[in-house]
Parts: structure tokens; sequence; C-alpha cells
């Protein structure tokens, strides 16, 4: 990735009249890590960057951003959102398209091609003497870590995040701007964690289950990263009628993400944000995979693929399955 | 267990097929478990998967969703729509470990009697060989 295509590219957006801003990433405050970074005119490029840590999934600032009243005799502001995206993100702004959470004529997509990105906890784990190191590359097929005294080559298999193994889109779907060369899509692993709990019996899923939902403090973040979850009234912050109780129990943390996980099914574009930022370390991406397989294997539709594609809970087929109905 | 265990099971039936297929049960004097209470929905399209979890919350051991049969729905579309959805929270649920015999869905027209018979037969069956399920029952709130 040549970073000074991309700052070039982005400061011929930034500079457009019709452009409020860009959404990238840049250096974070310490050592190799990476934060979100809004670039409101062409001097704040320089800082931008596209590093195997550019995990997050930038999409979730576009419903995110606070929609406050237009003063009277005042003109709203029509400018345009840019921002940076990789495969799996390109999916979420064609996902939030087909669902009119946001118009086409209201952002300006710039591709970047993902050659996959760096999980930070198994980095962390494997090389825990690294943190100060200011650089992260690609370096082929492997990761470079730059600075520090020498440079270490990190294989890729060691740190590769989850949803980058069994990913089937690295390149964007749908982009104004690509920047970069398309990466040849890799064959993605199958050992998506589905097949392995789907294997057990159902007491021993729910046991599973039960271990794993427990944990939940239920602070939300799930629901505050993902690129989808964005109802302007939540069902679980609403207190009448109240769906899911607030008590941090079991049972309601199972209601919780029973409903979270459905309220994304077949919309969820397995960018994985809701595991990585979950604090508990609940597998969350296991049960949207679960879901997404569905829908894929039993209706042969993949969510974010196509931005004029129907929603799939808001369609139906008269032929779809019903083997399970007496 | 000296008596047998008797389930409960909540069931979500659309007004203008199964509700009346019941009642032409019920009027045809033909009988079946008493073990289902039956919550009318003005469609099986109005059925939120939530209500099924939070059913399965407030003690229910099993739930039955009924409505028309396809291309018979007094909205047009509303049980395709019903279909998708509680196929997908039914492989939910059983991901998650949920007996898969504790959700039923079935298709039961207004003249239908017998059949309701048979699939309230079913449920039933099913639940009593799911068991008792309080694993996932709400907690009571104490102070």
């Amino acid at each position: 990735m040549d970073l000074n295509q991309l700052r070039k590219v982005a400061a011929e957006v930034v500079s457009r009249d019709d452009v409020k801003y860009l959404i990238g990433w840049r250096r974070g405050t310490f050592g190799y890590r990476v934060a979100p970074y809004f670039v409101e005119d062409a001097a704040g490029v320089d800082e931008l960057i596209f590093s195997p840590l550019c995990i997050s999934n930038l999409a979730t600032y576009l419903t995110l951003v606070e929609k406050l009243p237009v003063p009277r005799g005042q003109e709203p502001d029509k400018r345009k959102v840019a921002l940076l995206v990789k495969g799996c993100d390109s999916r979420a702004v064609a996902q939030l398209l087909v669902e009119k959470g946001v118009k086409r004529e209201e952002i300006v997509v710039v591709g970047l091609p993902c050659p996959g990105m760096i999980d930070r906890d198994l980095l962390a784990e494997k090389y825990p003497e690294t943190d100060k190191a200011a650089e992260l590359r690609w370096n082929g097929e492997d990761f470079l870590l730059v600075g520090e005294g020498e440079d270490i080559v990190i294989p890729r298999a060691e740190v590769l995040a989850e949803k980058c193994r069994l990913c089937r889109h690295p390149n964007p779907v749908l982009s104004d701007i690509t920047v970069g060369e398309p990466v040849k899509p890799w064959a993605a692993a199958d050992d998506s964690g589905v097949a392995e709990i789907e294997a057990k019996g159902a007491a021993e899923r729910w046991d599973y289950w039960e271990e794993q939902f427990s944990k939940c403090v239920r602070c939300y973040s799930c629901k505050s990263a993902c690129p989808l979850c964005y109802c302007e009234d939540c069902i679980l912050d609403r207190l009448d009628p109240i769906w899911v109780n607030r008590a941090v129990n079991f049972s309601e943390n199972t209601a919780f993400h029973l409903a979270r996980a459905f309220h994304l099914a077949g919309r969820c574009v397995e960018c994985g944000e809701c595991e990585r930022v979950c604090p508990a370390g609940i597998p969350l991406g296991k049960l949207n995979r679960k879901l997404a397989q569905t829908v894929r294997e039993e209706y042969g539709f993949e969510p974010g693929l196509d931005p004029e594609a129907e929603p799939f809970q808001a369609s139906y087929k008269p032929d779809d399955p019903e083997e399970f109905i007496l | 267990m000296s008596e047998q265990f008797k389930p409960n099971i909540v069931a979500f039936l659309c007004n203008w097929c199964t509700y009346a297929g019941a009642d032409l049960a019920g009027t045809s004097r033909i009988q079946y478990p008493a073990n289902v209470k039956i919550i009318r929905v003005m469609c099986s399209g109005r059925v939120n998967p939530l209500y099924v979890v939070n059913a399965l919350q407030q003690g229910a051991d099993g739930v039955l969703i009924s409505g028309c049969h396809p291309g018979d729905c007094h909205y047009m579309e509303g049980n395709f729509y019903a279909r998708r959805r509680l196929k997908l929270l039914k492989e939910l649920l059983e991901f998650t470990g949920v007996d898969p015999r504790r959700f039923n869905m079935s298709w039961v027209s207004a003249s239908e009697g017998h059949k309701w018979k048979e699939v309230v037969e079913k449920a039933v069956e099913d639940a009593i060989a799911a068991g008792p399920f309080d694993q996932f029952r709400r907690r009571q709130i104490g102070w």
C-alpha cells in the first residue's frame, strides 16, 4: 500500500467543496496503535495511514454522528462524508444503502483493497515486548514490525484476525475511488467455529453459551460498534414496552444476545467489530456467523454485496424452506 | 415424579386461520390437550421473535406459532415473512442450546380443526419429551 498515493487521493477528496470531512485512520497515542481520524482539510492528510492494524470499521461513524436540529432560517449541511473502507467495511456501507440508513449521494467511498488485518490481542500475546514499536507494515504475505531495533517479520498465520481468516471479500464491493491494486482473495478458512458448536449436544451448547453470556456486563459496546445497529429508537433503550430487562443476569443477558443476533440476521456483514470490542470476550461472531451461514446456505443470500438488493427479512420467496413447519 | 409433567405451551395464533381453526375444533367437540395457552394475534407475521424469547423467559416450556397456509394470508404475504423470520429464530435458539422441540410452527387453516388437534398433540408430546425449561426463566428481582 502506497501511503503517498492514499494521501494524495484523500487530499483531493477533502479539498472538494461538497465534502465535509474524510474518515480514516491515523497513529494512536501509544506504540503501533491506530485511532480513527476525521480529516477536515487537505493539511491534515499527512497523518493518514493504512496499516495492518486499521481493523476498525469506519462505516459505524456514518450513522453514529449526531444529527442536531437545524436552527430556523439556516440551511442544513448537505456536504458529503468521505470514508476509507476495506472489503468488509464496504459491505457494511452497501448494507446501509440497502436499508436506506445512508443515502448514496451523502457519501464518498474511498476503497482500499485489504490484504488482511492483525488481531492486536494476538499480537500483544505473541510479541509482548513490541508494544512500543512504531509501525506495522505488510511484507508480502506476512507482516513487518518496524522500530525498536531490528525489524521483526511476523508470520501471517500467527496474528491474522479471525474475521480476515474467514474473509471472502477482501476487495471493496463498492467504491467511488479505489486506491491501490486489488488483492487476490485468499482461500477462506472453514473453521468459523459454528460447526464446532453445532457438533455438541443441546445441553452442552446451552452450557457453553451460559458460560459465555454470564460474562456479559451489558455495556452495549457490541451494539455501539456495530455499523448496522443504528436504530434511533432501539428496543434496548425503550422502557415501555420493556423488551429486555436491564438486570444483568443470565436470563436477561441471553435474551439480549438473542435479540442482538437476531436483529442482525440477514444483515450482518461479518466485520467482526462486536467481538473485537467486547470487553468480556464473548464470541459474538459465532452467533452472527451461524445466522449468516443459514441465510447463505438455505436462502442463497449474502448481505452487503449489492446495494440494490432487497433487505433479507423484508422480502420473501414463495418457495422459501419450510420443512420445519408442521 | 409421581405426577406427569404438564408443560406450559404458549401458542400464537393468527386471527384469520388458526384461531378460527381452534375455534372449530372447540365447536366440533374435538378433544385435545389443555396445555396450550392461546394468544391471538392478527397475523403470524405479527409475531415478533422476541415474543418467543419472552415467553420462554416467563416460564413457557414450549412455543407454538400457527398461521394461514402460504398464499392464504389475509394480509397477502404476512405468513411468508413469518416463515423466514421464525426459521432464523429456530436456528438461533437451536444454536444456543434450546431444545428444538420447544419451538413448533404450523399452518392450520380455519377448516382444519383436526389438524389443530394433531398439532397441539405433537407440540405437547415434544414439550414433555424436552422436559421442564427452568434454566432460562426470568429471575424475580427481590430486595
